[in-house]
């Protein structure tokens, strides 16, 4: 009789829930309050009703005073709603970090480390069972019992040095990162001794969002104030306004959003047929216009490009932060009687996200508040010469210094929405496959990533994973197992609660997520009990538990291979000419 | 298809993974099974899938149920539960890294065992050999003094203990050495020279060879000047280096100068043969051969430098000989005849080389002197000469006269006595015009040293080709007896004076006598007209460029062999 | 000056700086040192245990050791630094025995390996990237033989067989599809047996009709990615190879060196 193969429980969508203590007490003390008392059930899909979303997606978490609930900068995956008790939201000057208790993301042990000494001997992609066990050790991340509350040690003097706002029962907020999929915006405290909250993790917002009209419409409603205060108050065009003329500003802002917030099978589809090209993009504003506003880069990544020939050539890509327009516009705030119009096209690439001010709030509100030398050059557009591009992500020159192909190249691929994408030097790369080796020898025997990519010259993004400012690849995962580490933000796969719906895989556009058959530590392939094989997501992670950071980059003698944060393209200049 | 190589075609479930060592042997036709090859390059594969077996509630059989990925096959497991797809076997390729790996456990495995078979069998000596041997330690003679065979690569052992000692002793030993391998203070601060254990084995052979004069402070190891496994020919000349780093330090040589001062003087040899004892010599000032207070030798870095002037100048030695010698007439005098042959008379005509042309052979009367100083007493009769070497001789000779003009006669072709006995007769009357007595006739032979007076006559032959005969004493000195008979100081003559430094005159034909030896103006016998260190050091000199090296003129051990 | 450039000019100057120093230190002192020899041999032998510690480093890639090109710089200097130093252990004499004769050839075999293998990894892989296409070493023989299928279908298969395309494809095809070709030409980067295969394809086209001149397009297609196939296959391995002369040889000079400091001291038991 043959063996029988290893076999576990398949994970199912809520096998780990957010939190095992929520009681039917708790679902129904949640159902009896706004906003849930006012959704209606029947507008909710058989397979998440209600009720199994508020047990399985949500948490009520007691904090008392002082004690930090959201930290500015961390990735957060869920959203809080205020049930009792009072929070404040810290505005302005951002807390220290100490203040905020970082710490460092769990790193191997000695022994561990040690251990991996033998690690090649390990059939591929094996795993201890207990690994793969839901809520054995490894899933403790998402466990509340574990969880460490940091908090304020000297409240007083916070509140002194610091303004704050107060936030009351009822009031979302962490939302705005739970579903942008960007940083916390700021950091919020608990302002009580029995503040209560009910904190709802991502999967669970959207899919209270998609049932409930009203609730969608308030969260937006609040999300995009939120967003703008805060965005507005920190980008450094404003800073000369004061607080009535920042309202006045904020009242006019219009907002547009470009292409799909799920932009990644848009992209497969267009890059299957052979798109990536900047005349498919929708335009966000046209060469040649007249300048309405200065566009405002809120979220995602959109192509600056100019006319040549009969098509058009990109000159810059611009990501989040990044202003658009603002030349034109202070140019002919300057000289009315010889006005310019838009030098370059603005096109969206995937997702974008953008606030426009329009032009008579900048000539009558914010271009008076810079002082002289702060004001942008004037621009000559009857020169040969065309000016530089906006100062984006790439510096003037920077363009030069990598090349229009290289350019072309990593917008048509989106290359540029990597924060550690793996660049390789073909001209000095030997093909020594030490950095895989290398990989290998960190993850277990198994490397996470493919030393082939896409080349342009003697560049090479290598097939793996960039950790995206914007990863498309954290949508749809039903479980929460891809997210990002708190601190450093790497997007990473808790494999416990992975349950290999190839969702993260499908999504990613890069192909950076590689859906392998689990074995058991012999080398067995272990099946659910579906008699089905086992099928985990698996990429890069950054090395993110292990010490000296990532070793593939470590791992290159010649100095070939880089992680590189392609949002700037200075750091890619730069090491192209090292 | 425009692309430069083909698409790569990568697999969405797998990584590709170089850090396997080996490659499923179907991955070459672009089919590699999904199992792989373990670790070790054994190929595991087996079957597409591995069924399970479900056994439902109130069921007691079971049902065998496919696991394959990618969907369940058609046919579905066997009825004993296997699956129903074996996968064909394959022998796993090793990748170009595991080969590579192969290849070094080889060489490694290849090298070990070349050592060992290097230092294991009879070739262990010439393999370990780090350079040829001197020409007198591989003789044939040495092996079999040494190790009773004519194998010169079989005498490690005879300067070596280690030479025949096993893998483990080897290194004991080696552990063992002074200082030791890890001992890397005391190899970095040992003193030079120290002796090691190494000298033992060559004083076995070399016994009772005195290293230096009794006075050196402290020992060298033999291996310090003589490098050997150097090639063969004679062993490597020590240089400078080595004598200077005694000779160079103030400290050890006043050190040696405080031992040497607690020695006895005789001690302190001189370290050439053939040399006179310096009791022999006459001084002017009464120098003894005590040491000074210093030594003899100070600190000395090079020749040129400061090395002293030779004793025979600073003590202002004078020759003690007693025959009178005037080296300036017998090269300048017009007056001086030609040889026979017409040959003049220079340097050569009496120093001439010995038979190793380093110095050269003591003058002798015969051989030198006679050729012109024929001793012919009677002017009247050149043929007729006094013998040489004993007084008492040329006394019996004077006694014997009347026969010896008969003998002269008979030579020059008279026959008859009667004829002999007249012309001696005629000679003797000649004399008698001349001297008053034969006793005056003697004493004027033997002590006058007049070339003009009345006392010319006897000996003197004006123009004649032969310079005149004045007496014994006109070179030598001539004492009158206790009874009143004439006796010859017997000629005090020395070989060499530096009988510390060698000298090789023959390397030196190329300069002329005179540019070294001031006999063109020496007259009197006493002066020792050597040249003076500065004469040396024009040549002798980095500047001069010619070698001045410590052992150009001496030798290090002492050859007195007690 | 960019980083490279940096890099190289601080390296040269220290491998400088540290030779002239090593030299005066020999001049000053090989004479005044009884056991100098000894000691510069061990520096030479903890030299090249040092150098050999890369090795180490590069099987440890999970410990934080630094960069592994930083240990590429000091490794590639200090190899050349250690030729310094084997010439000064030498006294710049040929060591006469056969032991150390070994050792030296063998210390020689390392160098000498392990600077043509700089050479070769600065110069191949830009050659490698001129040339276009990237392709992972371990794949290529399974992309040769679906390149092989593919002319294969092409020259024999399909519905209308042409005999003539069939005839060379046996003739001169086969071969040259049947595994790695022409290593030296791709080495010295000569183009000539592909240039001589593609005009014998072009050849044949005079005696072809419309459609077999087709396949005749997609067979030549088949060619040119074979050869790009072979020039990275012969790169590739020549990358990897001078790492079989270096690496094996590493350990076996590492050996005699240690069995050398023990004779050494076994035998000379300290005298010079």
């Amino acid at each position: 009789m043959p063996p029988t193969p290893p076999s576990i429980e398949r994970p199912q969508r809520w096998d780990a829930a957010f939190d095992p203590a929520m009681t039917e007490a708790d679902v129904e003390r949640l159902l009896a309050i706004p906003p849930f008392s006012q959704m209606a059930p029947e507008n909710f899909p058989k397979r998440t009703p209600l009720r199994e979303i508020l047990r399985h997606d949500t948490s009520i978490r007691r904090y008392r005073q002082g004690e930090i609930i959201t930290r500015q900068g961390d990735y957060g995956t869920s959203a809080f709603l205020i049930l009792s008790g009072t929070t404040r939201v810290v505005l302005k000057p951002d807390l220290a970090p100490a203040l905020l208790g970082r710490q460092a993301p769990v790193k191997k042990g000695i022994l561990r480390t040690l251990a991996q000494l033998w690690g090649g001997r390990r059939p591929p992609e094996s795993f201890q069972r207990a690994q793969l066990r839901p809520n054995a050790g490894v899933g403790a991340r998402q466990n509340e019992n574990q969880e460490v509350h940091v908090f304020l040690q000297d409240l007083p003097r916070v509140l002194d040095q610091h303004r704050t706002e107060e936030m009351a029962a009822g009031d979302f907020f962490g939302e705005i990162a739970a579903l942008s999929r960007m940083p916390r915006t700021s950091t919020i405290f608990a302002a009580s001794d029995t503040a209560e909250l009910l904190e709802i993790r991502w999967q669970g917002l959207r899919d209270l969002m998609r049932a409930d009209d009203q609730l969608r419409q308030h969260i937006n409603r609040i999300y995009r104030e939120r967003a703008l205060a805060s965005y507005l108050r920190a980008t450094p065009l404003f800073r000369y306004l004061t607080k009535e003329q920042l309202d006045q500003v904020a009242a006019q802002i219009e907002f547009a959003t470009y292409g799909d917030y799920d932009w990644s099978g848009e992209y497969k589809r267009l890059a299957q047929s052979g798109g990536g090209r900047p005349e498919k993009e929708p335009v966000i504003v046209q060469e040649g216009d007249y300048p309405n506003g200065v566009v405002l880069l809120r979220a995602g990544f959109a192509r600056v490009s100019q006319k040549f020939g009969q098509g058009e050539r990109t000159l810059n890509y611009i990501g989040a932060g990044q202003l658009f327009g603002l030349d034109e516009i202070a140019h002919n705030f300057q000289q009315p009687q010889a006005p310019v119009n838009l030098q370059y096209s603005l096109r969206g690439i995937g997702y974008t996200h953008l606030l426009i001010v329009p032009t008579n709030v900048m000539e009558q509100i914010v271009l008076p508040s810079l002082p002289k030398s702060e004001l942008p050059p004037l621009l000559s557009p009857a020169a040969e010469t065309r000016p530089a591009p906006p100062a984006g992500p790439v510096p003037s020159g920077a363009r030069d210094r990598i090349g229009a192909d290289t350019l072309e190249f990593l917008t048509a691929n989106r290359f540029f929405n990597g924060t550690a994408t793996m660049v390789i030097d073909l001209d000095r790369c030997t093909r020594c496959d030490d950095c895989v080796r290398a990989c290998a020898a960190t993850h277990d025997n198994n490397p996470r990533f493919l030393r082939h990519g896409p080349t342009s010259g003697r560049l090479m993004i290598a097939n793996a994973c960039m950790h995206c400012a914007d990863p498309v690849c954290m949508i749809g995962c039903p479980t929460g197992a891809i997210h990002r580490e708190s601190f450093a933000g790497q997007v990473v796969i808790n494999p416990t609660t992975c349950i290999g719906c190839k969702a993260c895989a499908n999504n990613c556009p890069y192909d950076a997520i590689r859906m392998v058959d689990v074995r058991d530590p012999r080398g067995e392939f272990m099946v659910g009990e579906d008699h089905k094989p086992i099928s985990k997501a698996t990429k890069c992670d950054l090395c993110v538990e292990n010490h000296g950071g990532p070793a593939c980059q470590r791992a290159c003698p010649h100095g070939a291979l880089e992680r590189i944060n392609l949002n700037d393209l200075t750091a890619l200049a730069d090491w192209m000419q090292r | 298809m425009s692309e430069q190589l083909p698409a790569p075609g990568f697999d969405a479930q797998s990584y590709e993974r170089p850090n396997q060592g080996w490659i499923c042997g179907h991955a070459g036709e672009g089919k590699p099974c999904r199992l792989g090859p373990d670790h070790r390059g054994r190929c595991c594969a087996t079957a597409e899938c591995t069924p399970v077996l479900e056994i439902k509630p109130g069921e007691t059989k079971g049902r065998w149920r496919c696991t394959r990925s990618g969907g369940v096959c058609e046919s579905g497991p066997r009825p004993d539960g296997s699956c129903c797809r074996p996968i064909a076997r394959c022998s796993p390729v090793p990748t170009l890294r595991t080969r590579r790996g192969q290849l070094t456990r080889a060489v490694v495995a290849a090298t070990v065992a070349l050592l060992l078979i290097g230092l294991g069998g009879s070739w262990r000596g010439t393999f370990i050999n780090s350079g040829a041997l001197s020409t007198p330690h591989s003789s044939a003679a040495f092996a079999l003094l040494h190790s009773g065979t004519n194998q010169a690569n079989q005498t490690c052992t005879a300067c070596h203990p280690a030479g025949a000692r096993g893998p483990s002793d080897l290194v004991a030993t080696a552990w063992a050495a002074t200082p030791g391998p890890f001992q890397l203070g005391q190899l970095a601060r040992a003193r030079p020279g120290e002796p090691t254990a190494l000298d033992a084995s060559c004083q076995k052979c070399h016994p009772n060879h005195r290293l230096h004069q009794p006075s050196v402070v402290r020992d060298l190891s033999c291996s310090f000047c003589h490098a050997e496994h150097r090639g063969t020919g004679p062993m490597a000349a020590p240089t400078d280096a080595h004598c200077t780093i005694c000779h160079g330090d103030a400290g050890v040589m006043a050190a040696a100068a405080i031992k040497g001062a607690s020695l006895p003087p005789a001690s302190e040899s001189a370290l050439a043969a053939g040399s006179m004892p310096s009791s022999a010599l006459k001084r002017t000032e009464t120098a003894t051969d005590s040491r000074t207070a210093t030594g003899f030798t100070q600190v000395i870095h090079s020749f040129a430098q400061d090395h002293p002037e030779f004793r025979v100048h600073t003590d202002k030695l004078v020759d003690p000989d007693t025959l009178k010698f005037n080296h300036a007439r017998h090269l300048t005098s017009e007056t001086i005849p030609q040889l026979p042959g017409g040959r003049k008379l220079d340097c050569n005509s009496c120093h001439q080389p010995d038979v190793a042309g380093s110095y050269f052979r003591r003058i002798n009367f015969e051989r030198h002197c006679q050729v012109c100083h024929s001793l012919q007493f009677d002017p009247e009769t050149p043929a007729l000469t006094l013998p040489h070497g004993n007084p008492a001789l040329v006394s019996a000779f004077l006694h014997s006269l009347p026969r010896q003009y008969a003998d002269l006669a008979a030579r020059s072709g008279i026959t008859r006595t009667a004829e002999q006995n007249q012309f001696a007769q005629e000679k003797l009357q000649r004399w008698q015009t001349r001297v008053a007595t034969g006793e005056t006739f003697e004493q004027r032979v033997f002590f006058s040293t007049a070339t003009t007076g009345p006392s010319v006559q006897v000996g003197s032959v004006i123009g004649a080709t032969h310079p005149p005969y004045p007496g014994c004493a006109y070179c030598h000195e001539v004492q009158a007896g206790a009874q009143g008979q004439p006796e010859i100081t017997k000629p005090i003559l020395l070989d060499r004076w530096l009988v510390h430094g060698a000298f090789n005159h023959a390397k030196h034909s190329g300069v002329a006598c005179l540019k070294c030896h001031s006999a063109a103006t020496s007259q009197a016998t006493a002066d020792v007209i050597l040249p003076t260190k500065d004469s040396c050091v024009t040549c002798h000199s980095p500047r001069g460029g010619v070698v001045d090296s410590c052992a150009t003129c001496h030798g290090y051990h002492r050859k007195d062999t007690k | 000056m960019n980083r490279f450039r940096r890099q190289f000019f601080l390296g040269s100057f220290l491998l400088l700086v540290a030779s002239v120093l090593a030299i005066m230190i020999h001049c000053r002192w090989s004479r005044q040192l009884p056991h100098y020899a000894y000691l510069t041999g061990w520096v030479l032998l903890v030299a090249m245990f040092l150098l050999a510690l890369y090795n180490a480093r590069k099987r440890l890639p999970f410990l934080p050791l630094g960069h592994s090109e930083t240990w590429a710089q000091l490794h590639i200097y200090a190899g050349f630094f250690t030729v310094v130093l084997f010439l000064i252990h030498l006294n710049f004499r040929l060591p006469t025995g056969w032991f150390e004769g070994t050792l030296a050839w063998l210390y020689a075999l390392v160098t000498g390996s392990g600077i043509a293998g700089l050479l070769l990894s600065r110069v191949l892989p830009r050659r490698l990237a001129t040339r276009g296409g990237e392709v992972i070493y371990e794949k290529i023989p399974a992309l040769r033989h679906a390149l092989r299928e593919t002319a294969e279908a092409l020259a024999l298969g399909g519905e209308t067989p042409s005999p003539t395309i069939a005839e060379f494809y046996v003739r001169q095809l086969s071969g040259f599809l049947a595994g790695p070709r022409n290593f030296w030409p791709h080495l010295l980067d000569s183009r000539r047996p592909l240039n001589a295969l593609l005009s014998e394809l072009e050849d044949l086209r005079r005696f072809l009709n419309e459609s077999e001149q087709a396949t005749l397009d997609k067979l030549t297609q088949v060619v040119r990615q074979k050869d790009g196939l072979d020039y990275h296959h012969a790169l590739q391995t020549t990358l990897k190879l001078w790492l079989f002369v270096h690496l094996p040889l590493t350990y076996s000079l590492m050996i005699c060196s240690v069995l050398h400091v023990v004779l050494v001291f076994a035998f000379a038991g300290g005298a010079r």
